[in-house]
């Protein structure tokens, strides 16, 4: 067995955590901004336009926050995910 | 910024350890700095000056404390010039309103004044910058002569908003020179995750159970509802907390950073005492340091001893808000823990291990009423409850009910908050390494899935109507 290949698939996969992060990240800032999703019936938030203000009083970040979350990568999928797990989740009967 | 918001996990987080790790050694205390106080920045713009200028003076204090040219007079009124400084920060802007309510409650008068907002993390840095001040003062240890790396290890963003409170000692010469590996990034990480995950699945979870039994609570609910309900909200606070403080500890590791533990699964403690060495360490380690051993600890007569637990235990308890109950709450403790000094110290060690396990559980569970409850009337309404002397029901259908949804969750945090997990992890990868290893990729895989999963769902607001 090649002795330098294990350490080298181990360490990709300790590192799993951070690839599939960075990954979301990338597609996030690569893929197009949508405007409705069909699942959550409602307009998704689009960038915040900038205003000192904003910045000055934490409301932008705020913003730029939801934009994240309404705009994360395979949203509809991870909330199907998130259904399937508190449909049969700890907390239900 | 919250540890446990989607922005941080999947935007801050990852493009600061990328800037960090590219920036080579020389640049990345400044990117550090710099994500540092864009993360407190970005909640909280206008309090950054407050952090910033108590980051200059406190350093030019420092070193003015360190010098030799001056006699101890001088740096007596060095000293209590900074502590004046730092706790007036920390009495203005956490304990104004509380100052003001009382009088107001008191002598029956109204103040129009404006209350501050209270700045995040203000108690944590407070504290840290009290403690490096004393050092420095005592000769403990040298002041730092970098601003830079002064300013890092104050707002340093991974214990900055809820701790651990770092001591200067332990990281300083991890502030000029520290080792990044592979293996640290990557159990770091884990390290994060797991307390992700503890906040995330279990703390808040649980938590719905609590605001149920609390909701009730107000018309009244049985005996057990009572105590399941404090109980779940013991956990809760447990797996919060020190899920926060894993995240601090995965995140410093990730940058290189070694702080100490700040939770050692308190819930196993067989002593009040005990529990107090387990629960948020630094906090305790910090009273113990500056304020308990300068006032004589417990090497004292009685009365000596009472008084200064009396002391510690007040501010203990007041850290922890600004409110009344809180003191409550801490001298409460103070109170257990000198009954412990003196009466039961050695009665406990010839009780049998369960009832020493109850006896602490108990009375910490109690304890958490005067916590989570602001005022007198909601402490008693629920003490009553819980002690069956509000005619209430010792069973009663609705714990049936709640008992069906949460039973599982229940246990499983009651498992989590002992050592058990970590032991049979421990135990499989004494015996097999190779399946440990497989075993654990897959956890943290599946884990990463759950927590993104919760994260996004947690921004979810349902049309609740369509329910129907």
């Amino acid at each position: 067995m090649n002795g330098e290949k294990t350490p080298v698939v181990q360490n990709i996969a300790r590192l799993f955590p951070f690839i599939f992060i960075v990954a979301l990240l990338a597609s996030y800032l690569l893929l197009p901004t949508k405007t409705f999703s069909v699942r959550e019936r409602r307009y998704l938030a689009q960038w915040p336009s900038f205003h000192v203000e904003d910045v000055l009083d934490g409301s932008y970040g705020r913003k730029v926050e939801v934009h994240f979350s309404d705009q994360f990568p395979l949203r509809d999928f991870w909330l199907q995910i998130y259904e399937l797990c508190e449909g049969q989740s700890l907390t239900q009967f | 910024m919250l540890f446990s918001s989607l922005f941080f996990t999947f935007a801050f987080l990852p493009s600061t350890t990328i800037m960090y790790y590219l920036a080579g050694a020389h640049f990345r205390d400044i990117v550090l700095l710099v994500a540092s106080l864009f993360f407190y920045a970005w909640g909280e713009p206008i309090y950054i000056l407050l952090m910033c200028s108590s980051i200059v003076v406190n350093y030019l204090v420092a070193n003015l404390l360190g010098r030799n040219d001056f006699d101890e007079r001088q740096r007596k009124l060095f000293l209590l010039g900074s502590l004046a400084l730092n706790l007036g920060c920390l009495a203005y802007f956490k304990y104004f309103g509380m100052i003001v309510d009382t009088i107001a409650a008191i002598g029956c008068r109204d103040f129009n004044v404006i209350i501050p907002a209270l700045p995040i993390g203000i108690s944590f840095y407070t504290f840290q910058t009290l403690a490096y001040l004393l050092d420095v003062y005592w000769g403990k240890i040298k002041p730092q002569r970098n601003l830079l790396q002064y300013a890092l290890y104050i707002s340093m963003f991974p214990q900055l908003v809820a701790g651990p409170i770092v001591n200067y000692a332990d990281i300083e010469s991890q502030l000029s020179a520290r080792s990044l590996t592979l293996t640290g990034f990557s159990s770091g990480l884990r390290r994060f995750l797991c307390g992700l995950a503890k906040k995330i699945l279990l703390a808040n979870n649980i938590g719905l159970l609590w605001m149920e039994v609390k909701t009730m609570s107000n018309t009244g609910v049985s005996a057990i509802m009572a105590w399941v309900g404090v109980l779940a909200f013991a956990l809760q606070i447990y797996f919060d907390f020190s899920g926060y403080s894993d995240m601090a500890i995965g995140l410093g590791e990730m940058f290189g950073f070694r702080f100490k533990e700040n939770f050692r699964y308190p819930y196993v403690s067989r002593s009040v005492s005990e529990f107090w060495r387990r629960w948020h360490i630094s906090l305790g380690s910090w009273f113990r340091e500056y304020v308990y051993i300068p006032l004589g600890g417990n090497r004292v007569g009685r009365w000596r001893l009472a008084l200064n637990l009396f002391v510690v235990w007040f501010l203990t308890g007041i850290w922890h808000g600004a409110s009344w109950n809180f003191v409550a709450w801490g001298l409460y403790f103070g109170a257990a823990i000198l009954l412990e000094n003196l009466v039961l110290r050695t009665r406990i060690a010839r009780w049998p291990k369960v009832v020493c396990h109850v006896y602490s559980l108990v009375i910490v569970t109690v304890g958490w009423v005067f916590f989570e409850f602001q005022s007198t009337p909601e402490i008693f309404n629920y003490l009553k409850l819980m002690f069956g002397l509000a005619d209430n029901a010792l069973i009663g259908h609705f714990f049936w009910a709640k008992f069906r949804k949460y039973s599982v969750l229940f246990l499983v945090c009651i498992i989590g908050a002992t050592p058990c997990p970590k032991n049979v992890a421990l135990l499989i990868r004494k015996k097999n390494n190779k399946v440990y290893t497989m075993m654990a990729n897959v956890y943290y895989a599946t884990l990463t899935f759950m927590v993104t999963a919760y994260l996004v769902g947690s921004t979810h607001n349902p049309f609740i109507y369509f329910r129907f």
